[in-house]
């Protein structure tokens, strides 16, 4: 099991080597070796130097808070969040290297971004900015911004939706839809994610990409 | 007689005097919210998209209500002095049934209230939520905050009765002076679609009103077992500490006490109100069913936690306990060897 979790690592970090230069080719890799933590270099080649993200890869980690990618990491470990690269990928991060990989991720920075709040449109044409500041309560379903903040901002154990890649944010619901993504409390988003149709989270994914 | 007391209290609030002192005076016996029998989803009424507000002034008035009900905060420190928002109760911007909605309120004022032994109009009861929910200062009588509240909650209950009862046409407008009244009164005009099916009884009882009554638990409630259910069920949305989740700058997930929270003299503060009002609405979205014993429970542990004073406190927990809250709540009880409401942090705190 452990050896064919280190063949996957080792395939995944080969194949994906050559996206790692050209993520970063203001850095050299001498210089990332001093400036990323040692439990950190495993994570570039797909989520990129800064935690920018590489499309198709990885998401973006930046904006993200350390508390979140914490329980991430455990939630890839115990299985509660199902995906063939993070599963042995998480592996390779234990113990306080955990906090270590996701404080570093967290320090981050990320663009700011102009932020709507709730009521600032009253008629909200775009459906996908409709269910993110208003939801849909005629089938209980509540708005995105209810919980993820003000332009999708997210904080602490709500997890930045603004700017997030819409291959990544598409995949993630349809994941909480199918429950190869659980660990919330009560099953939350699980919840939210099983109300919403194929185009919606195609939209949804679209509309908080474009939030940067 | 009624109606001249009703007059020299409006003149009161008029040229400045606090409501609230006025209020003071008064016995209070603090009613519940009252609660009707959960119906069959068909009947509750549905008003007409957001997008059917008309231009206009009107439609104006209507739409800056729906904005200041969402995004309560742009009133901070003018008249708001914790992090709430109306639609952190009163779910889906005050449109949701069983979450206490606007329509089934406007169509039930003006209505006489325990609270303050006399007639309140729906602009009274609108100051009452700003004073105690919002732990701030009531805008003025038939001022500009007051108003749009009062046009959005007519135009949601005008709308999904019209649309009930296939009434063409436009919602008619009000003035403003109408608009604060309320509509459970004897001039208030209706579609004859409308009245000639409903009466004023039957429209202040509209369903879905209020929150429904959560059915009674085996147990008495115990805040130690609702400590329980709060770590399981509550706090990775409410936190730890009871104190919910800024983002950007707001308080995306409310905090449930503290001094951001409501205050001793709102109704939340109730256990069976807060029970209520958990059981049919938390948590958000509904992905499990709380028992009603966890209702009960975790409205109980949310509730013997410190809160901003009860604003009619005059320096002595005693006097106000003795007065205000001869019913299901915590204040001047002891918890944990200290009594509630001894410590309360101040009413309208600037941010």
């Amino acid at each position: 099991m452990m050896n064919k979790m280190i063949t996957a690592v080792i395939f995944v970090s080969s194949a994906l080597s050559i996206q790692v230069s050209a993520s970063v080719p203001d850095t050299s890799p001498k210089e990332l070796q001093q400036t990323v933590p040692a439990a950190a270099q495993v994570c570039l080649s797909c989520h990129g130097a800064q935690g920018q993200g590489i499309d198709l890869a990885g998401p973006k980690l930046a904006g993200l808070s350390s508390a979140y990618m914490m329980q991430q990491i455990k939630l890839f470990q115990s299985g509660s969040r199902q995906n063939p690269l993070m599963q042995p990928m998480s592996m390779t991060v234990q113990g306080d290297n955990i906090k270590v990989v996701a404080d570093y991720f967290a320090s981050q920075s990320v663009d700011k971004i102009d932020l709507h709040y709730r009521g600032d449109k009253v008629v909200i044409a775009d459906p996908a900015e409709k269910i993110a500041y208003q939801g849909d309560w005629s089938r209980d379903l509540p708005a995105c911004f209810s919980c993820h903040g003000p332009s999708g901002v997210g904080a602490e154990q709500f997890p930045r939706l603004a700017g997030q890649q819409a291959s990544y944010l598409k995949t993630q619901l349809e994941a909480w839809q199918s429950g190869t993504r659980k660990g919330d409390a009560d099953n939350m988003m699980g919840n939210v994610a099983s109300k919403l149709t194929a185009a919606e989270i195609d939209q949804l994914a679209q509309y908080f990409a474009s939030l940067k | 007689m009624k109606f001249q007391a009703k007059n020299i209290l409006g003149v009161a609030a008029l040229i400045g005097f606090n409501l609230t002192a006025i209020a003071d005076e008064l016995p209070d016996r603090q009613q519940a919210l009252p609660s009707v029998a959960k119906q069959a989803e068909h009947l509750y009424i549905e008003s007409a998209a957001l997008a059917d507000i008309p231009a206009g002034e009107f439609g104006d008035k209507v739409r800056l209500g729906y904005q200041l009900f969402v995004n309560t905060q742009q009133l901070r420190d003018k008249h708001v002095g914790n992090e709430l928002n109306c639609v952190n109760c009163h779910l889906n911007a005050g449109n949701k049934a069983n979450a206490s909605p606007l329509w089934g309120a406007y169509f039930a004022y003006p209505a006489y209230r325990k609270k303050n032994d006399k007639v309140n109009s729906f602009e009274e009861r609108l100051q009452g939520c700003f004073t105690y929910s919002m732990n701030g200062k009531a805008p003025e009588s038939g001022s500009k905050e007051l108003v749009a509240l009062s046009a959005y909650s007519y135009w949601l209950g005008m709308s999904g009765l019209m649309l009930q009862h296939n009434v063409a046409g436009p919602v008619p407008e009000l003035s403003d002076s109408e608009l604060v009244k309320g509509a459970k009164r004897d001039d208030f005009i209706l579609p004859e679609a409308i009245s000639s099916k409903m009466d004023q009884n039957a429209l202040a009882q509209l369903p879905g009103r209020g929150y429904p009554a959560v059915p009674k638990a085996e147990q008495a409630y115990s805040p130690e077992r609702g400590a329980k259910v709060y770590q399981a069920h509550c706090q990775s949305c409410h936190g730890k500490d009871g104190q919910g989740q800024m983002i950007a700058d707001v308080a995306a997930l409310p905090p449930l006490w503290g001094p951001q929270s409501y205050n001793w003299g709102a109704g939340m503060h109730r256990v069976g109100t807060a029970a209520d009002f958990i059981y049919e609405n938390m948590p958000l979205g509904k992905s499990v069913q709380l028992t009603p014993q966890q209702a009960w429970d975790v409205s109980a542990y949310i509730n013997s936690q410190e809160r901003p004073q009860d604003p009619r406190f005059k320096g002595q927990v005693t006097d106000t306990q003795k007065q205000y809250h001869q019913h299901d709540g915590y204040y001047g009880k002891t918890i944990s060897g200290k009594v509630l409401g001894s410590a309360s942090s101040a009413n309208f705190p600037k941010k």
